[in-house]
């Protein structure tokens, strides 16, 4: 089965766990959203799902199309496929755009194989005009100075270069105004499709009213509580987290 | 007379291998006034440069090593275990074919003669104490552009080579350039003629292929009224076991209006004690820019100056230092301002991987009654590791109003988070690293001529290889 | 003016001296305690035996080592009740205190002793002569324990040898003394050599605020103050210190720092000098404990031939610790300045944050700054930067006073004020700031004489 499976998940920021058993599947194909409260974890699970170095996973798995993901270095599971929308992505002094993602790009070609450049320019501008960006753009140094705008623009230019099997979003819509979460949110519809799985992370209901789920997860303290269609991402705007949580109670919907 | 026959594959310091020594010439080990006759006889010394190294020897053996502000590694030196002259013969070559096989061989496999032929106005290539090959290209010798050995220019140029030598950086300089002074051979002696602008670069080559030895080449450059010039040398040197030192002096000397560029590559083997003076004097409206790159040595004590003579003059450093595990690459600049509205600019970047240490050491000197003289200094370190080690230690001078000088200084680390970021886009954590740091000096490499410039992001990507994890 | 303190009779006189200062302690510190002259006298050896810094020390680069000749000073006579009674009645700088103590040429003249509050919490405010017999303990294990490494130890072992009076101040744990406190040391006799001793020892969660002020009686006579200021700051615990020294223009002076900041700790120095002909402070600050801090400040405005000579070391001895450094310079005529300062982080002193900055006004032709910042990390995730400016008044900046109708001097001495006022701001009190401002606009004055 294609899909990113992720079970009984356990995992620990020094003796802290942060999540706490859960389980959740993204299909190829589907767009997957997490919403949750403040500090339900939902970062964490994202920057697990990449492989950060200062989480540890203390049970559970995480396969990609039936592999063990946790035990690949986060580099490889990037040249994998699984690609990771940073909530706050890092700046990189001196190194332009063109030539990190050259160096991204050129990492997924088999040894020995060189990347042709005119192919790589035509490709990267293609995409940056999808994204409204500027070609200037291609010469500044990685998020360094960018706007919050800017740097998540940034962020969907380099998945659709990098074209991954599954893309886990972080909060992408935040810092973003209205007309930049519209260019943003049509940049990853366009790389919707078959060959896709996304799993979109965000604490407000706006973005969905761009992008628009196939599923809707809810994750309170380190767990997916409630999972529905993309009616319940409404529901919660409408009631609030809250109303999850005295749900809790009740015998579970998903 | 046959060293070890070093492993000939080439790895990745590509300047690690050495052929069997055929030297014709030795002066033996240790240094006393006999080895300088020894020298001055193989090279037919006139009497003046005899008398010149002579005193030179007295003030090198009266000078203490500077070990009280300096590291204490330069105690490891044994001036009596080093050879002082070693060469094949005394005359360089003027065409490739007529240099000895094996080192014709050794510069091919460093590439000179290539880049000669694509880019270079002129090379010089100099295989221990000697020049093997000296070659300008014939339209820029028309020109009236002198190229030769300090050897040749002493002899066939006394006039313009008198004139300067030794009044840059006097013999009592300091304890290195008191002992180059004293054991001089090899090196460049250049001389533009007003209104030259020698279009593209004069090269030298320094090789050092002997163990146990000590090469002391003395350049002396220097740049008629609006004429300009662009100089380059590089160095390596195979991994003997035991020390080796260079110590060279580098003079340079432009006329009102001239411009030169002096760019250095340094890449000798982790145990050369690389010990050279350099200094420019800067006439009026002139400018004198040091490009120094110092990525090999184990450790290199070297601070270009210019003293800036001429109303206007102008005197940059652009220094980039890369220390690896076991080096100290302590590094720096002199600008002394001698004249009003004479502006000078520094910037140096340093990087200390593992136990490696950076060190900057800076002057700048104001002095008074001088008007409308600025300074502009900048140096940043990056840390990789948490076992590296970064000094900086500046000293400025200024005196009086309308001067302006600024000095700024920073410290950082390749961040953890950044480093993932990058390993997120499927590059490996070596890649990562070695982005960032190319991405630290990126505007510093981009004064470089280009085919410098990606000589030295390849020479930054072997080096922070291993160095992570 | 407070009243003159029943301590004054109760202090044992030392006999009058007026021996040279160079012929040792023989006579010296009679009435002191057995322990304490013996390491006098093992000090004296010390301050024999060590060299006399030279100019090629680094510790000495730019400096002035010739103005260190000791030969002219001598140890003071004791001091009349007149000469007592007019410096106590100049010894008025800050409004309000809890505590103040005024000595001249090393003798104490008053002692305004501290609320009965305070006294009741266990705070010591005393001069050193009565510490070291009262609360002998605690003075030995913090007196002179600090290293004088930034190249004074010679003048530390003069201090220690020919110290006789100070003070002595103790805040325990959990204490806060509101007001500040404040102490005078008076230069007085022609040539007298003064020994000016200060250890604060601030115990745990502790806050006090230390004003002291450096004076000589008259402002033409000479005078050789060597002073010792060592600040013990224990966990938690907030110390402001702060050294107005106005030496007379004559005068030469030394004055040796070690402040010791422990775990969540913070201090913050503060020296105006304004005075003497040759003055130079070494000023170290040891942050041993996480989420320590130092604020080291600094201004010196010179006229005439002054010569301000400071050396500075931020010492990171632990991780999470943080250091701020600013140090301003204006200066006058053929004034001179001399800025060496080190940032160290120590290997295991990770996460730290340094800061160091000296800035120099050039504001006449024959003026001089020289500056050596300094770093040494040997750490890893450290936030460093220093930086080192040397120029003049801004000409636009002049200009739109000028336009505005603001004579050329008072213009200058506007701006001037700005320019210092960025590090006096830094302190927490405005009743201070306000005090310091005066103390620069009073030297303004006395130039423009």
């Amino acid at each position: 089965m294609q899909q990113l499976t992720i079970e009984n998940l356990h995992v620990s920021i020094g003796d802290q766990e942060i999540i706490r058993g859960l389980t959740l599947s993204v299909p190829r194909g589907e767009v997957h959203a997490i919403m949750g409260p403040n500090g339900s974890g939902k970062s964490t699970l994202a920057k697990v799902l990449a492989g950060h170095p200062d989480y540890t996973v203390t049970a559970g798995s995480v396969t990609m199309d039936g592999e063990n993901l946790l035990e690949l270095a986060p580099d490889v599971r990037a040249r994998k496929g699984i690609f990771l929308a940073f909530q706050y992505p890092s700046e990189i002094p001196g190194v332009t755009i063109a030539n990190f993602l050259r160096a991204a790009v050129q990492s997924r070609l088999p040894e020995g194989e060189e990347l042709e450049a005119t192919d790589y320019y035509a490709q990267l501008y293609k995409k940056m005009d999808l994204l409204e960006m500027d070609r200037s753009f291609t010469s500044r140094s990685v998020n360094e100075g960018f706007s919050g705008g800017e740097k998540k623009r940034n962020e969907i230019l380099q998945m659709a270069m990098l074209e991954p099997k599954y893309a886990v979003l972080d909060e992408t819509d935040s810092g973003l105004d209205i007309d930049a979460l519209k260019i943003v949110s049509q940049g990853v519809n366009s790389l919707r499709g078959p060959n896709l799985g996304v799993l979109l992370i965000t604490h407000y209901q706006r973005l969905l009213n761009y992008i628009v789920p196939d599923r809707v997860h809810v994750m309170v303290k380190g767990r997916i509580e409630l999972s529905g269609g993309k009616e319940l991402a409404l529901q919660l705007e409408e009631k609030g987290y809250d109303w999850v949580r005295d749900d809790i109670a009740e015998p579970a919907l998903a | 007379m046959v060293t070890q026959n070093k492993n000939l594959e080439i790895e990745r310091n590509i300047g690690d291998f050495a052929y069997p020594e055929t030297h014709t010439h030795d002066a033996g080990i240790g240094l006393s006034e006999k080895t300088i006759h020894y020298i001055s006889d193989v090279k037919s010394d006139p009497d003046w440069v005899r008398e010149f190294r002579l005193k030179a020897y007295q003030t090198f053996m009266s000078k203490p090593m500077p070990t009280h502000w300096a590291s204490k590694d330069l105690e490891a030196i044994v001036f009596d275990n080093i050879r002082y002259y070693l060469s094949g013969g005394i005359q360089p070559k003027r065409n490739w074919e007529d240099v000895p096989d094996d080192v014709k061989r050794t510069f091919e496999r460093l590439g000179i003669p290539e880049q000669e032929r694509k880019f270079l106005a002129g090379v010089e290539a100099q295989f221990d104490s000697e020049a093997v090959y000296s070659n300008i290209k014939k339209a820029v010798g028309e020109q009236g552009v002198i190229f030769v050995g300090s050897a040749d220019g002493l002899k066939e140029h006394p006039e313009i080579f008198r004139k300067w030598f030794g009044k840059v950086i006097p013999t009592g300089d300091n304890k290195f350039s008191a002992l180059n002074s004293a054991v001089f051979s090899g090196g460049s002696f250049i001389y533009v003629p007003p209104g030259v602008k020698v279009k593209h670069p004069l090269q030298a080559y320094f090789r050092i292929n002997a163990e146990n030895f000590g090469q002391f080449e003395r350049t002396l450059i220097i740049v008629d009224e609006g004429a300009e010039l662009t100089y380059m040398e590089g160095c390596t040197a195979p991994k003997f076991n035991t020390a080796t030192l260079h110590s060279a002096v580098v003079e340079l000397v432009a006329m009102k209006g001239a411009k030169i560029q002096y760019i250095t590559v340094q890449n000798w083997s982790n145990n050369v004690f690389n010990l050279v003076t350099k200094r420019g004097l800067a006439h009026e409206e002139a400018e004198v820019k040091w490009i120094d790159c110092n990525i090999g040595s184990r450790l290199t004590m070297k601070y270009p100056g210019v003293v800036m003579k001429g109303r206007k003059a102008r005197g940059e450093v652009i220094s980039i230092a890369l220390a690896g595990d076991g080096q100290h690459q302590d590094t720096g600049a002199k600008m002394v301002h001698a004249a009003d509205e004479t502006t000078s600019n520094i910037i140096s970047k340093s990087i200390s991987i593992g136990t490696g240490r950076a060190t900057y050491r800076g002057l700048v000197h104001v002095p008074k009654h001088l008007k409308n003289c600025k300074n502009n200094t900048e140096c940043d370190a990056l840390l990789i590791n948490s076992n590296s080690r970064t000094d900086t230690y500046p000293a400025i001078t200024v005196r009086g109003t309308g001067n302006a000088v600024q000095h700024e200084a920073s410290v950082s680390q390749v961040s953890a988070e950044q480093i993932f970021y990058m390993q997120q886009r499927g590059l490996t954590e070596a890649q990562a690293m070695s982005l960032s740091v190319n991405g630290f000096v990126n505007d510093l490499v981009r004064q470089f001529p280009m085919e410098y410039s990606v000589e030295l992001k390849r020479l930054i990507e072997l080096e922070m290889e291993g160095s992570v994890g | 003016m407070s009243n003159p303190s029943a301590l004054l009779e109760a202090v044992p006189a030392t006999a009058p001296e007026n021996a040279p200062l160079l012929a040792g302690t023989a006579q010296r510190n009679a009435d002191l305690p057995g322990w304490f002259r013996e390491q006098q006298q093992a000090a004296w050896t010390e301050f024999q035996h060590l060299p006399a810094p030279a100019l090629k020390d680094q510790a000495w680069r730019f400096s002035n080592v010739k103005a260190l000749d000791l030969a002219p000073y001598h140890l003071p006579a004791g001091i009349s009740d007149a000469d007592a009674r007019d410096l106590l009645e100049r010894s008025t700088e800050l409004a309000e205190t809890d505590g103040r103590l005024v000595f001249a040429d090393d003798h104490l003249l008053e002692r305004d002793v501290l609320s009965e509050k305070m006294r009741a919490a266990g705070v010591i405010f005393q001069p050193l002569e009565r510490a070291m017999i009262e609360h002998e303990d605690l003075f030995r294990r913090h007196f002179m324990n600090q290293p004088a490494n930034l190249g004074s130890a010679k003048y530390a072992a003069l201090h220690q040898a020919l110290v006789r009076s100070g003070t002595f101040l103790y805040v325990p744990r959990g204490v806060e003394i509101e007001l500040p406190l404040e102490t005078f040391h008076w230069l007085h006799g022609e040539n007298a050599a003064i020994f000016p001793h200060t250890l604060l020892v601030a115990e745990d969660l502790s806050k006090v605020t230390l004003v002291e002020h450096f004076r000589s009686a008259d402002r033409n006579r000479g005078g050789f103050s060597c002073g010792v200021n060592d600040l013990v700051v224990g966990a938690g615990a907030k110390v402001t210190y702060i050294c107005t020294q106005d030496w007379s223009d004559s005068a030469l002076g030394i004055q040796i720092n070690a402040t010791t900041v422990a775990r969540d700790a913070s201090a913050l120095n503060l020296y105006l000098n304004l005075g003497a002909k040759f003055s130079r402070l070494e000023s170290l600050s040891r942050l041993t404990g996480e989420n320590s801090r130092s604020d080291m400040l600094a201004v010196s405005v010179g006229i005439d031939a002054q010569e301000f000579d400071a050396r500075t070391l931020q010492d990171h001895a632990s991780p999470h610790t943080y250091s701020d450094l600013l140090f301003k310079n204006a200066l006058n005529d053929r004034a001179r300045a001399t800025f060496g300062g080190l940032i160290r982080v120590e290997p295991q002193a990770h996460f730290t944050d340094a800061y160091q900055k000296v800035r120099n006004l050039l504001l006449s032709d024959e003026s001089e700054a020289n500056s050596m910042p300094g770093l040494e990390i040997l750490a890893d995730n450290v936030k460093c930067s220093h930086g080192a400016t040397s120029g003049q008044l801004d000409e636009d900046e002049m200009f739109y006073l000028l336009a505005r109708g603001i004579p050329a001097n008072v213009a200058r001495q506007l701006l001037v004020g700005g320019f210092v006022n960025e590090v006096l701001e830094r302190l927490p009190e405005p009743a201070l700031v306000a005090k310091l401002e005066d103390l620069i606009e009073a030297k303004f004055a006395r130039r423009g004489r």
